[in-house]
């Protein structure tokens, strides 16, 4: 609603004179401001925006705004300014679809020019978003269109359908692995029931018949869902299914009981004429607005990939939300994803929206909001269980725990849950505790990735309120062996509160039983250095080399050191001699920058030429880099694999010294598998490869870009891309290794023990993940490397 | 596709009235010979220097809280290239505000829109659109060394060294002269 309210009032002068004139007579205390009317267009502007967001009955609404530009429709400006926003609400507040297009409907029946108007703009809009690949606006723009079926001649709104689905058609034909072809049948599949709860009466026939076909597309599992199921363990809450064929099936039930479509509001409605007639009936009716499919069809920015259905409240005793059989289940939430992605740039607004979500369905939708859990029992009979909340709280669940990659960062999602929680905590913040216990119950079986993005949003959504939780309902975990996903994810939740506050902050909200699992080292300023202990082997040197580095003496002098321990080193016939001085070296950078994180990149900066020697001479002495920082700051991690991170970056350390200090290079291997933040540092050094080969891509992509620039960057891309898939084959050949040495252990080890059985599991677990970011990479890389081909040819 | 310059609902990724004062300032100050022009071309503006800006002023820090703690939010929204502290300018203690460099743009966008508002260290933060840290804009600006507004803040508040500076000062005169005249 932003500027235009603004515009007009002449900004700083405005000001001046007001308190100029506040200044000169205070003593008249009445304001002097000239009765103000607004202008129509401001009016039904402001009207339009708020449409339907009160629990009041919105046909009233409906009616005054359509009157409104009814009187004022010979206004040019007031024409224009109308009708565009109803488009642009139909985008960017997708909830109030129907309410926009009853108001044109409605509109109709006095000036059919008003929906002409309108369905030539909805027009040039769907060509537009057709061109540009953009198929969520398309699918909205469809639906404002589904909403004004009774408007139209002929079909309407099916010769699109049925132009999309022979589209569809032809895509499915020529790839097994095609995401567009599924994503066009689900704007279908989303269409029709706007439809059929339009105002026009008699399509039912070609609902029918449509589904019929729809049926072979969506009924075929896609290649990858396998790789996107949240639940890949054998022991899963329940079986994967794809949101599309989830919807295939309940519009299949739903046009068994004659598309009752519960849900959706027919605000349309309006009171019999005095000839008992309905007076939509008899409107000027218009041709359907000229949509044509091209051809070929851009497949939008973005690579599409499967959805399976995500829930956390799918299992309760009583129902919270709709179960996925109901029609109503993929309504709510496909309303719900798209408000929620296309007001990424407001979140405040997208919380309000999902408080609100009662105002935009029949009123028999949900129960009252805010309503307790225990209190659902008592509902009589048919009435509806459906917390609003918890309807809308599973929609962000489903975003932050969508595989591969949600539309957005992570922590938008958390600002929403944040902000949504802010707004109305009675009734948000219980709905939250139940996801949580349903996602913790589930975090055995649950991908790894997911349960490393659950504990990142658990300790971020608690840093943002006081971090109160119930710790000690999970009290009795605390004594599960540190290789149990449910103790893993207390011990990287809690290491993530430390890191977003302090240890001994986070020690104050724990009950008893967990004190142990936040060591008092964790308190201390700094960590130890550990040549302070006489007992450290080079004890002497490292004190030497800290004090040299210190007072930042020559290079000379601290090489002579370093040659002193290596000479030791060998005496003692240590074989890779680069490893303890390399070790007194990098432990003595950390203990100089344990202040801060500029403090020890000042120092690394300093020390760079000597760092980046390193590396060359031994691979093992470059991991030894890595151990040195790890092991210094073993009670913060987290501080540890931030300083990796920027070690990377100086191109001191390569991705594969991470990769292979974290899953071949390490004592206790296979425990740390466990470690969320060992996770952490694989993750993000694999995130830094894969990215840097999109960005050539992204580069070489580019416009106007000469010739040899595209062969040059071509060339990087081949040398690139032969990198990554090396490092996706490290990390595979890894951790079968590890998945079979555990399988050897288990046989050749008799007797039952757990903690062997848990070790066995985190490889799996492991090996999911990054053959899903390989498969991931390959399909989006690959489909790159194709579309230039394409074009050349 | 219908120029959506203005969305049905506000941004939260546009800088605040607070560097639009100043840029609208400076701007006033440039246009002053030649008002007449303006009515013709009210949106020519120059070159907008945050339309690329990868960094973001963030303020209402504690002082206590750490660069690793900032870090650790921060990089929620991308990898961080450059992290300054503000810092006091006698003492060189943190002084409740600090720069946040990105590598992108969006990032920095992202960030205005994800973290702006939200909490660190149990207080809400915001941040602002920056054009850019330039050397010495690290200290704080108040009299005493640190930002402004912890000179006059009436409003105890621990995280920020309790009242604003320059009346603990004068509540400590007032108490040490009670003390006298006793």
């Amino acid at each position: 609603m932003g500027d235009y309210e603004n515009r007009g009032r002449g900004g700083r002068g405005y000001n001046n004179r007001k308190r100029r004139y506040k200044d000169d007579d205070d003593f008249d205390r009445r304001p002097q401001r000239r009765r103000y009317e607004e202008p129509p267009v401001i009016k039904i502007r402001k009207q339009l925006l708020s449409i339907a967001e009160t629990l009041r009955k919105p046909e009233d609404e409906i009616r005054s705004i359509s009157q409104a530009l009814i009187e004022n429709y010979d206004d040019e400006e007031l024409r224009n300014n109308v009708l565009d926003l109803i488009l642009q609400l139909t985008v960017e507040q997708p909830f109030k679809i129907p309410f926009v297009a009853a108001v044109i409907l409605t509109s109709n029946l006095q000036n059919p020019d008003i929906a002409k108007e309108a369905l030539i703009r909805a027009a040039s809009d769907a060509r537009g978003y057709l061109e540009g690949g953009s198929w969520r606006q398309f699918k909205l723009v469809l639906r404002f269109l589904g909403c004004l079926q009774g408007l139209f001649e002929g079909d309407g709104v099916f010769t699109v359908l049925e132009e999309l689905f022979s589209r569809a058609v032809d895509l499915q034909t020529a790839s097994s692995d095609d995401g567009l072809g599924l994503e066009l049948v689900k704007i279908i599949l989303l269409t029709i029931p706007y439809t059929l709860s339009s105002s026009a009466l008699g399509f039912e026939h070609h609902a029918a018949s449509l589904l019929e076909k729809t049926d072979i597309i969506t009924s075929t599992p896609h290649a990858l869902e396998a790789l996107v199921d949240p639940y890949p363990d054998e022991e899963k809450p329940r079986e994967p299914v794809s949101v599309l064929t989830l919807l295939q099936r309940q519009l299949q039930t739903e046009a068994g009981r004659d598309w009752e479509l519960a849900c959706i509001p027919r605000v349309w409605k309006l009171p019999l004429g005095e000839d008992g007639q309905d007076p939509l009936a008899t409107a000027t009716k218009h041709a359907f607005p000229d949509i044509t499919i091209p051809k070929s069809v851009n497949p939008g920015p973005k690579p599409l990939f499967p959805e399976v259905f995500f829930s956390v409240y799918a299992d309760q005793e009583v129902e919270t939300v709709p179960p996925s059989t109901e029609i109503a289940s993929s309504l709510l939430r496909d309303a719900l994803i798209d408000t929620i992605n296309v007001l990424d740039f407001n979140r405040n607004a997208t919380a309000k929206f999902l408080i609100d979500i009662d105002c935009y369905f029949s009123p028999d939708t949900f129960i009252k909001r805010a309503t307790p859990f225990d209190r659902l029992k008592e509902v009589a009979g048919d009435k509806s269980t459906w917390k609003p909340e918890d309807v809308a709280v599973d929609a962000v669940f489903s975003q932050l725990f969508q595989l591969p990659t949600p539309e957005h960062k992570l922590v938008y999602y958390h600002s929403v849950l944040t902000e949504a929680c802010k707004i109305a905590p009675a009734a948000i913040a219980p709905s939250l505790g139940r996801a949580i216990r349903f996602l913790y119950r589930n975090v055995d079986s649950m991908d790894m990735e997911l349960s490393f993005r659950f504990l990142d949003w658990f300790s971020h959504h608690l840093s943002n309120f006081g971090f109160t939780w119930k710790w000690t309902e999970w009290s009795d975990d605390v004594e599960l062996p540190d290789t149990h996903p449910k103790k893993a994810f207390i011990i990287g939740a809690l290491e993530k509160e430390i890191r977003l506050s302090f240890a001994q902050r986070i020690r104050g909200t724990l009950p008893e039983p967990y004190q142990a699992l936040i060591a008092e080292e964790k308190e201390k300023d700094a960590p130890d250095f550990k040549y302070n202990f006489d007992e450290t082997p080079f004890a002497l040197e490292g004190k030497e080399v800290m004090a040299l580095l210190r007072k930042k003496a020559p290079e000379e002098e601290i090489q002579a050191v370093l040659n002193l321990i290596q000479e030791k080193a060998v005496a003692m016939g240590v074989t890779d001699s680069l490893i303890p001085s390399t070790d007194a070296y990098v432990t003595s950078i950390c203990a100089i920058g344990s202040k801060s994180l500029s403090h020890v990149l000042s120092c690394i900066e300093r020390c760079k030429e000597r760092l980046l020697a390193i590396g060359p001479q031994s691979e093992t002495a470059r991991r030894q880099i890595i151990t040195s920082v790890m092991d210094y700051w073993k009670d913060q991690p987290g501080v540890g694999v931030n300083i990796i991170d920027k070690l990377l970056n100086y191109t001191i350390l390569t991705p594969m010294s991470v990769i292979e200090w974290a899953l071949i290079n390490h004592n206790d291997q296979r425990r740390n598998l466990a470690k969320s933040h060992i996770y952490e540092m694989v993750s993000t050094t694999v995130f830094k490869v894969t990215n840097r080969v999109r960005q050539i891509v992204a580069a070489r992509d580019q416009e106007g870009l000469p010739e040899d620039q595209i062969n040059m960057l071509n060339e990087t891309l081949i040398r690139e891309r032969e990198e990554q898939k090396i490092m996706f084959r490290v990390i595979e050949d890894s951790l079968t290794n590890y998945a079979r040495e555990s399988e050897d252990e288990m046989e050749h080890n008799s007797g039952p023990n757990v903690d062997r059985k848990l070790l066995q599991k985190w490889p799996e677990r492991w090996l999911k993940v990054f053959r899903r970011k390989l498969a991931v990479e390959e399909a989006v890389i690959g489909d790159a490397v194709k579309v230039q081909l394409k074009t050349e040819i | 596709m219908p120029a959506a310059a203005r969305s049905t609902v506000d941004r939260l990724d546009l800088p605040s009235a607070y560097f639009l004062g100043r840029s609208r300032k400076r701007k006033y100050d440039r246009d002053r010979d030649d008002r007449d022009d303006r009515e013709g071309s009210p949106e020519a503006a120059p070159e907008d220097p945050l339309k690329d800006a990868t960094t973001l002023y963030v303020g209402n820090l504690s002082f206590y809280t750490t660069e690793e703690q900032i870090h650790e939010l921060f990089a929620k929204c991308g990898e961080i290239k450059r992290l300054i502290m503000g810092l006091d300018r006698y003492g060189k203690t943190p002084c409740g505000f600090c720069f946040v460099e990105y590598y992108t743009h969006q990032d920095a966008l992202d960030c205005m829109k994800y973290i702006g508002g939200t909490k660190l260290d149990e207080r809400i933060i915001r941040t602002d659109l920056d054009p850019g840290f330039q050397e010495g804009r690290q200290y704080g600006r108040g009299k005493s060394g640190g930002q402004v507004r912890d000179e006059y803040r009436d409003e105890y508040d621990p995280g920020r060294g309790g009242f604003g500076r320059a009346i603990a000062e004068e509540r400590a005169k007032e108490e040490r002269e009670y003390g006298l005249n006793k």
